[in-house]
């Protein structure tokens, strides 16, 4: 739908798409099928061959006289299925962790990740310092318990229910971060497996997920959908 | 992404389902010049934006329409993501930002001769909007505008 609007304004476009069903459908001028999994656009993270490949095969479709042009892009790896909180084995509770100590152990590896790659980090929705998150999993964990509470540094303009699911990708992103360093050459479904399966944190926020779940309100019902990923 | 007959029930009847527009026509805008003579820009759906900038938002009714502009140049410590989809993988743009946003290979492109010159902004929306109607009638056009005043000739599109 962009490339619709970008051509109409004389602007040719190329690029890459990931359902071949919907771009069928949608009928954008120039663009190449690719096979790798969501989040995964160009390839494979570090790859600068690949993500070139990628580019050199979208942009050769401007070749074309007319369109639409939908080619495929061959590749054979097979993209690991997301594992969801749903489909993961919890055992981080019964090791009598809890979620805020689970983050203080794993802080120098956030830092030394952060600090290896050049203060890079994926961190930082939530507009709250990590150096702050225990005060972040209170929060979650008594609002998960029903208290009537807040967190004092939520910004201006932003409700509860949406500075939740931004705390909860902030926290999300620390820990991946963090284990990205704790285990060099991890691949990302070995990350995702211990995530979900092994830290308290995924323990708390599937608690929170059901919390808001239970919730009347509509921008509060929103919300948890989007956390146990 | 995996051929849908490879995924499982739950995402596939999603994808299926999923109310994306429909059209009979495609518009076409033809290379006016080579690549290598031409402008190119970065436009993605992957919700990036500058980290003091305003994050996407959950919005029920539809989605978030609105985009935000990453001026080319600007470094990756200083880009974050906050789209709201549950139905990707997160950890590919943890480790290298390329993976969606690929800046550092335009700029190779560029370096090489490939492509002529890049855009001085490059521009961000949110994917998987279930209503797409604000951005086919204003926000499309309004980047769209933008990027011919930018002198674009060549927009890169990428999703997450």
């Amino acid at each position: 739908m962009l490339a619709r609007c970008f051509e109409e304004a004389g602007i040719s476009t190329t690029g890459v798409v990931f359902v071949k069903e919907h771009a069928e459908r949608t009928k954008p001028p120039r663009m190449l099928w690719v096979p790798y999994a969501f989040g995964n656009a160009l390839g494979r993270a570090g790859d600068p061959l690949i993500q070139h490949q990628v580019m050199k095969a979208a942009f050769d479709l401007l070749d074309a006289q007319k369109g639409p042009v939908l080619e495929e892009f061959e590749d054979d790896t097979v993209p690991a299925d997301l594992l969801q909180a749903s489909g993961a084995e919890r055992s981080g509770a019964a090791k009598g962790l809890n979620p805020a100590d689970e983050l203080t152990a794993l802080r120098p590896y956030y830092e030394r990740w952060v600090e290896k790659n050049g203060g890079r980090t994926a961190v930082g929705v939530s507009g709250v310092p990590q150096r702050r998150f225990r005060g972040i999993v209170r929060f979650l964990e008594g609002y998960t318990a029903g208290e009537d509470t807040d967190y004092d540094g939520r910004p201006v303009g932003v409700g509860v229910p949406q500075f939740i699911r931004y705390c909860v990708d902030d926290l999300k992103a620390f820990y991946y971060e963090a284990r990205m360093e704790q285990r060099p050459g991890a691949e990302n479904s070995e990350i995702h497996e211990w995530y979900w399966g092994e830290t308290a944190m995924s323990g708390l926020i599937v608690r929170l997920t059901e919390t808001m779940n239970q919730s009347e309100d509509p921008a509060v019902k929103a919300i948890p959908y989007g956390l146990s990923r | 992404m995996p051929r849908l007959e490879t995924l499982s029930e739950v995402q596939r009847r999603m994808l299926q389902m999923f109310p994306c527009m429909e059209h009979d026509d495609t518009p076409w805008a033809p290379m006016r010049k080579p690549l290598s003579e031409s402008r190119v820009a970065l436009v993605t759906s992957a919700g990036l934006h500058l980290r003091d900038d305003k994050p996407f938002i959950t919005n029920p009714q539809g989605g978030d329409c609105s985009y935000r502009v990453i001026p080319r140049g600007t470094p990756a410590a200083d880009i974050i993501q906050s789209h709201v989809s549950i139905g990707f993988d997160h950890a590919g743009i943890y480790r290298d930002i390329n993976v969606t946003f690929p800046m550092d290979r335009l700029e190779e492109l560029r370096e090489q001769g490939v492509v002529g010159s890049l855009a001085a902004n490059y521009y961000s929306y949110m994917g998987a909007l279930r209503d797409t109607t604000t951005v086919v009638e204003e926000t499309g056009p309004e980047v769209a505008r933008k990027m011919a005043d930018e002198g674009v000739d060549v927009a890169f599109l990428t999703p997450t």
